[in-house]
C-alpha cells in the first residue's frame, strides 16, 4: 500500500537529511559568548553557584554539545523537492502546503544538538507534519459504543467505487467485533444491486432488508431502521445507489433518504486510486449532502497514496477505513500513526 | 473453494450463479482499469516521442493534429519549456529532458499498477473457474436426477 509514496518520501527524507548534515558538519566559529576568550587564560575560580558553567564545561558544550541552527536557506531546495514529490503523488495542493509548512516549522530555527541523529530530526519533522495533515482518524467502534443504538450509517458515493462491497466488509468487521448488524438494500436503482448485497449478507450471516428493484430507497431504509429498533440491533448499514453530486434528482433522493432514516453518520465511499479526483468528489459531496467520514477502497492498488494523505485535511472529515483487497476482512481501520510509521519506516 | 461430490440443491446453484455474476462484474471493473492504465501508458509514450521529436526537429516545426485526421504545421516557440501536469491538478514548467524523465517515471508507475491489477484479475478468474466447475457439476447432477425421474 502506497509503495510509490513511501519510496519518494524516503528519497526526500535523505535529501533533507543531507542538507541538515551539511549545516552540522560546517565549521562553527564560536562567538564571544561561548568562546574561551580571556577567561581561558585566567585560572578557574570555584563558583558558589553550580549553575555557572566551568571553563571545562564551556569547552565541552562548544565541542561536544554544540548546537546547530537550521536556516531556511539550508533546506529550501530539499523542501521544494519534497513539495514536488507530494504533488507528483497526487497529494492535494492545500495538504502539500500544510505538510511543507509543518516540516519547515519543525526544522527551521531549532537548536539541534550536534550529537543528535540528523535522520531522526528529519523523520520527526515529517512524522509531525503528516500526522497534523492526516488528523485523528475515526474510531467507528468507539463511536458505536458511545452512541444510542441503533447507530444508523448511510453510505454514499459515486458509481462503481465499491460501496456495496464496503457495506458488506464493514458489516463483517462489526459482526466480528461483537455487534449485531442489519443491512438496508437501499440501492434499488442499479440492476442486480439488491441481489449482490443479498449474497454478501448471506455469506457473512447478516440480516438484510430489501424491497423490489426500482422501489423507493427511503422506504427500504426506513423499514431497516424499524427492524433494527424492534430487534434491538446495534448498527444499521444503509447501502445507496451510486450517484454524481451534479445529478440534482439523485441528490434530492439522497436528501429524502436522510430526512426519513435520520442517519447518525453519513459515510462517503470512493476509491483511493482516483487520487485527487476522489478528494474533489468528496469535497463536492460534503458540500451537497454532507459527510461525516470517508472510506477509500482499492488502497492496495494505490501506489501514490495522494487521496489518503489529503482527504482529511482538504474536506475536514476523517478517513475511517481503507479497503485493501477482495476478501471480507480486507478492510482496515485508518490509524494515522500506523500509516505514518509505515510510510517512514526503513530507509535510514 | 473445494469441489464436493455432495448433491447440490437449487438454492446452492442459485448462490453460485450470484457469485459468478458478482465476480464477473468485479472482473469487468478491473479490465476497464487495465484499459485506462494502458491508455495512459500509450499517451505518455506518445508524449515522449513528441517531446524528443521537437528537440530533434531543426527549426522546431512539428505536425499538430487538430482532429478528424487533419494536421497543420506548427512551430514550437519554446521546445525546451514544457508545461506538465504533475498531479493534484498542478502544472509546472520543466525542461524537455525533465519532462521526458517525469513521463518515463509515470510509465513505470503505470506498469507496476498494471501488474497488480492483472494479478488481482488472474486470482478473480481462477475463482470464477472454480465456481464454473462447481456449477457445471451441479447442472450435470440435476440433469442426471431428471433422467432418473
Amino acid at each position: 500500500m502506497f509503495g510509490g509514496l513511501k519510496e519518494k518520501l524516503q528519497a526526500a527524507r535523505k535529501r533533507l537529511g543531507s542538507s541538515i548534515q551539511a549545516v552540522a558538519t560546517a565549521p562553527v566559529t564560536p562567538d564571544t559568548a561561548t568562546a574561551p576568550g580571556v577567561s581561558a587564560l585566567v585560572p578557574e575560580q570555584k563558583s558558589a553557584t553550580p549553575a555557572t558553567p566551568t571553563f571545562a564545561e564551556k569547552v565541552r558544550v562548544l565541542l561536544v554539545e554544540r548546537e546547530l541552527i537550521v536556516s531556511d536557506k539550508d533546506v529550501a531546495d530539499a523542501l521544494s523537492e519534497l513539495e514536488m514529490t507530494l504533488l507528483e503523488s497526487d497529494v492535494a495542493l492545500p495538504a502539500t502546503d500544510a505538510i511543507i509548512a509543518h516540516v519547515r516549522k519543525g526544522l527551521l530555527g531549532k537548536h539541534r544538538k550536534i550529537g543528535e541523529s540528523v535522520d531522526s530530526i528529519v523523520v520527526n519533522a515529517l512524522r509531525t507534519a503528516l500526522l497534523e495533515v492526516l488528523g485523528d482518524g475515526f474510531d467507528l467502534l468507539d463511536y458505536i459504543r458511545t452512541h444510542p443504538r441503533p447507530v444508523k450509517i448511510l453510505f454514499t458515493g459515486v458509481n462503481g467505487t465499491g460501496k456495496t462491497t464496503t457495506v458488506a466488509k464493514i458489516g463483517a468487521f462489526l459482526k466480528k467485533e461483537g455487534f449485531t448488524v442489519v443491512i438496508g438494500a437501499g440501492d434499488t436503482y442499479r440492476a442486480g444491486a439488491i441481489e449482490q448485497i443479498g449474497v454478501h449478507a448471506e455469506r457473512i450471516g447478516i440480516k438484510i432488508i430489501q424491497h423490489q428493484e426500482g422501489g423507493d430507497p427511503s422506504a427500504v431504509l426506513f423499514d431497516t431502521v424499524q427492524y433494527a429498533v424492534s430487534h434491538k440491533i446495534d448498527v444499521v448499514l444503509a447501502d445507496t445507489a451510486g450517484r454524481f453530486h451534479n445529478k440534482a434528482n439523485l441528490m434530492s433522493q439522497l436528501d429524502k433518504i436522510k430526512r426519513v432514516m435520520k442517519p447518525d453518520l453519513v459515510v462517503y465511499v470512493d476509491e483511493a486510486v482516483a487520487g485527487n479526483d476522489a478528494v474533489t468528489r468528496a469535497f463536492e459531496f460534503d458540500k451537497t449532502v454532507g459527510a461525516d467520514a470517508v472510506v477509500l477502497t482499492k488502497a492496495d492498488m494505490d501506489s501514490r497514496g495522494g487521496a489518503a494523505i489529503s482527504i482529511a485535511h482538504t474536506i475536514g472529515k476523517p478517513l475511517m477505513f481503507l479497503g485493501t483487497g477482495q476478501a471480507y476482512d480486507d478492510i482496515v481501520p485508518f490509524e494515522p500513526a500506523k500509516v505514518v510509521e509505515e510510510l517512514l519506516e526503513g530507509g535510514s | 473453494m473445494t469441489t464436493t461430490t455432495q448433491p447440490m440443491d437449487q438454492r446452492e446453484l442459485m448462490t453460485l450463479q450470484h457469485y459468478m455474476k458478482e465476480y464477473g462484474q468485479q472482473a469487468e471493473i478491473f479490465v476497464s482499469q487495465l484499459d485506462m492504465l494502458e491508455n495512459g501508458r500509450m499517451e505518455a509514450l506518445a508524449a515522449i516521442d513528441a517531446l524528443q521529436g521537437m528537440v530533434a526537429s531543426d527549426d522546431g516545426t512539428v505536425l499538430l493534429q487538430i482532429g478528424g485526421g487533419a494536421s497543420v504545421r506548427a512551430k514550437i516557440l519554446e521546445p525546451e519549456k514544457i508545461l506538465i501536469a504533475i498531479g493534484a491538478e498542478v502544472i509546472v514548467e520543466r525542461s524537455n529532458k525533465e519532462a521526458v524523465d517525469f513521463l518515463k517515471e509515470r510509465i513505470m508507475e503505470m506498469e507496476a499498477s498494471q501488474k497488480k491489477v492483472a494479478e488481482t484479475l488472474d486470482r478473480l478468474r481462477a475463482q470464477m473457474n472454480e465456481i464454473n466447475k462447481r456449477l457445471e457439476s451441479g447442472y450435470q447432477q440435476s440433469m442426471a436426477e431428471q433422467d432418473q425421474d
